[in-house]
């Protein structure tokens, strides 16, 4: 009987975090602040240090600014901080494991909001050349509307089709075309120097 | 160097002279052979003889290589129009040619041959002249006749004009041997891609930007005088355009971070293209031939791009997602009049107009996800695969300006790997012909006729 009970309340707290998942969709309508909160109430909150910067970004804080654009890039690139997004095939809808990775994207992009970052749209080469510039521009900005809903300022982030006209893998087969399904970014500029 | 050129081709002097034997000849004997109904097909192929001109052997090796691959040229451009079936010197190995002109037309005629063209070549210093006279063999008359002067260089100019000439005394209509194709590839330094053109049969290939960055989607100003294109200069895709004689680069539009798939008007004073508006949504707009007065044509949550003008300029066609999946539609040139062409299949793009507006080709995604080379009727919405016997996949198919040919991108994979190629091919699917093998080659756009 209890445990029916602790199961009903399991279910509905789920339905509520699929709400709000659902709410916080490529739509810059819903504002961002609830979708944060769920996340934090995951972690119990006694454990997290009163500072505002996350631990695991905040301890390398001094160095990811450090040196030119390439040398910050490589960083991010090496310690996995600006992953990129994957695409189902045809499709330019966020996936939920696009959401996830654009949700500690957006961490990062808050946290270092003097970055500016190009955000590359790429396609497989199953398309058509023409509409996958179109196809590409149209996942690069589903990933920005969603980063945006998360509270990244616009300024941020700069987006850019490539179609399947810069492909990361070269091979013809599904391994390959999944690689080449995504919204991959780089950091362009930034607005402190 | 494009200037010079011109200068060359100012050389090259063409006079016709009518040859004493067709002015003998009365005109009507001509016809009554040779108005026969061309239809493409293999049946109602001519059947001409060509055999390797006189005097080659008097010629300096220069002029000799040049006259021969005159002919050669000569002889594909023929065959390659679709009115003849050309028999040259290996299949007319086989007679025994006496020297006597009547008996040996009797001899080209015994292997089917409705026609002969007699070539004659001279050597002037550093140029080469070419009598060339087409001969009816039933009725042993000469029916054309036109000689030719110009440097070596130009042999194979030399070879086009006189084809066309050819095809047009048969036909009624311009052949197409002194058009051009622009495309795009990435042979150069690795992952740019740079606007090429080349002739109509992949020779003459040349790179015509140098941005070093994404160039590409070219497509020909109505008189062949300028190509527009996409490119990345800048970081955002913009449209560009270059004018051909001087090689003068300038932008159309570039103003916000995506202008693609630009298309001129038939008339020449307005581009269409597609252009991303809030959040990603492309659209198609029409613009000025400066790029000022955009005009929205389209309005859908979905993409809508690749559009392309009816030849009347009072129809655009384009893809859009609006349904679900890319389709193909039809509207009014100013975004009115909305109509679906394709519904075949889950994946139409590409739209190319027929020169007569009665057809779009396109690119149609077959089952295993490659696609072919299509040809919808728009009034009776049927659709026409081309290239279902091939293997890889087919896009971009562009019109040839009469209508008998389509250019497109195909895949070709050789043991080193799989690429992309520019290929010509005739509307049936046959006579299927590779323009390019260096590198990675797209989105071919055929010119219209040179001015004369």
């Amino acid at each position: 009987m209890n445990r029916r009970m602790s199961t009903g309340w399991v279910w509905t707290a789920a339905l509520v975090l699929l709400a709000g998942l659902a709410a916080c969709g490529p739509k810059k309508e819903p504002p961002p602040a609830p979708m944060m909160e769920m996340e934090k109430e995951e972690a119990p909150a006694e454990e997290v240090t009163p500072a505002p910067t996350p631990s695991p970004v905040g301890d390398e804080t001094p160095a990811i600014l450090d040196g030119d654009l390439m040398a910050i890039q490589e960083r991010i690139t090496r310690m996995g901080l600006m992953g990129d997004v994957y695409f189902d095939f045809d499709k330019y809808e966020l996936r939920m494991d696009a959401r996830e990775r654009l949700r500690k994207n957006a961490d990062f992009m808050k946290e270092y909001s003097t970055l500016v970052f190009g955000l590359e749209g790429h396609c497989d080469e199953r398309g058509t050349n023409e509409y996958n510039l179109a196809l590409g521009e149209r996942r690069a900005n589903a990933a920005k509307d969603y980063l945006l809903s998360l509270g990244v300022g616009a300024s941020s982030i700069r987006t850019i089709s490539y179609g399947e006209e810069r492909p990361f893998c070269t091979t013809h087969d599904e391994a390959c075309w999944q690689q080449n399904r995504r919204g991959h970014f780089v950091v362009t500029g930034r607005t402190d120097r | 160097m494009r200037i010079r050129r011109s200068l060359a081709l100012a050389l090259l002097v063409v006079c016709a002279f009518v040859a004493p034997v067709a002015s003998q000849t009365g005109t009507e004997d001509e016809g009554s052979e040779i108005s026969i109904v061309l239809d493409g097909t293999a049946r109602s192929r001519l059947r001409l003889a060509v055999p390797d001109p006189a005097g080659l052997e008097k010629l300096s090796p220069e002029a000799r290589r040049a006259a021969e691959e005159m002919v050669d040229v000569l002889r594909r451009d023929l065959e390659a129009s679709g009115v003849f079936i050309v028999q040259g010197p290996d299949q007319l190995a086989v007679l025994d040619l006496t020297g006597d002109p009547l008996t040996d037309y009797l001899l080209y005629e015994s292997l089917g041959n409705k026609l002969l063209l007699d070539a004659d070549v001279i050597e002037e210093p550093g140029r080469l002249v070419l009598e060339g006279r087409v001969f009816n063999l039933a009725s042993a008359s000469s029916v054309l006749g036109k000689r030719y002067r110009g440097g070596f260089e130009l042999a194979r100019r030399i070879a086009h004009t006189f084809a066309d000439e050819i095809v047009f005394y048969f036909t009624g209509r311009r052949g197409v041997s002194l058009t051009s194709i622009a495309f795009h590839s990435d042979r150069g330094k690795s992952g740019n891609r740079e606007i090429y053109l080349m002739d109509y049969d992949g020779f003459n290939q040349r790179a015509i930007t140098a941005h070093e960055t994404l160039s590409m989607s070219p497509d020909w100003s109505p008189g062949s005088d300028f190509i527009a294109y996409v490119s990345y200069l800048g970081g955002a895709p913009g449209l560009h355009q270059v004018e051909l004689r001087s090689g003068r680069k300038s932008a159309i539009l570039t103003e916000g971070d995506f202008n693609i798939s630009p298309a001129f008007s038939p008339d020449g004073k307005a581009i269409a293209f597609s252009r991303s508006v809030g959040g990603g949504n492309t659209e198609v707009f029409v613009c000025n031939r400066d790029g000022s007065n955009l005009r929205r044509l389209t309005n859908s949550r979905g993409i809508d791009t690749n559009p392309a003008w009816s030849p009347t300029g009072r129809e655009i066609a384009f893809t859009s997602n609006r349904s679900g999946t890319p389709q193909i539609y039809v509207m009014s040139a100013e975004g009115s009049d909305l109509r679906r062409a394709t519904s075949l299949g889950r994946y139409n793009d590409g739209a190319a107009w027929s020169p007569d507006g009665t057809k779009l080709a396109h690119s149609a995604r077959r089952q295993d996800n490659n696609f072919d080379i299509a040809i919808t009727d728009l009034v009776t919405l049927e659709t026409r695969y081309l290239t279902e016997s091939a293997p890889g996949s087919h896009e971009s198919p562009s019109y040839s300006p009469d209508g008998k040919k389509l250019a497109y991108a195909a895949n070709l994979t050789s043991r080193s790997g799989t690429t992309t190629q520019i290929f010509t091919m005739d509307l049936d699917g046959g006579g299927r012909r590779q323009l390019t093998r260096y590198g990675n080659n797209f989105a071919p756009s055929w010119s219209g006729y040179p001015k004369q």
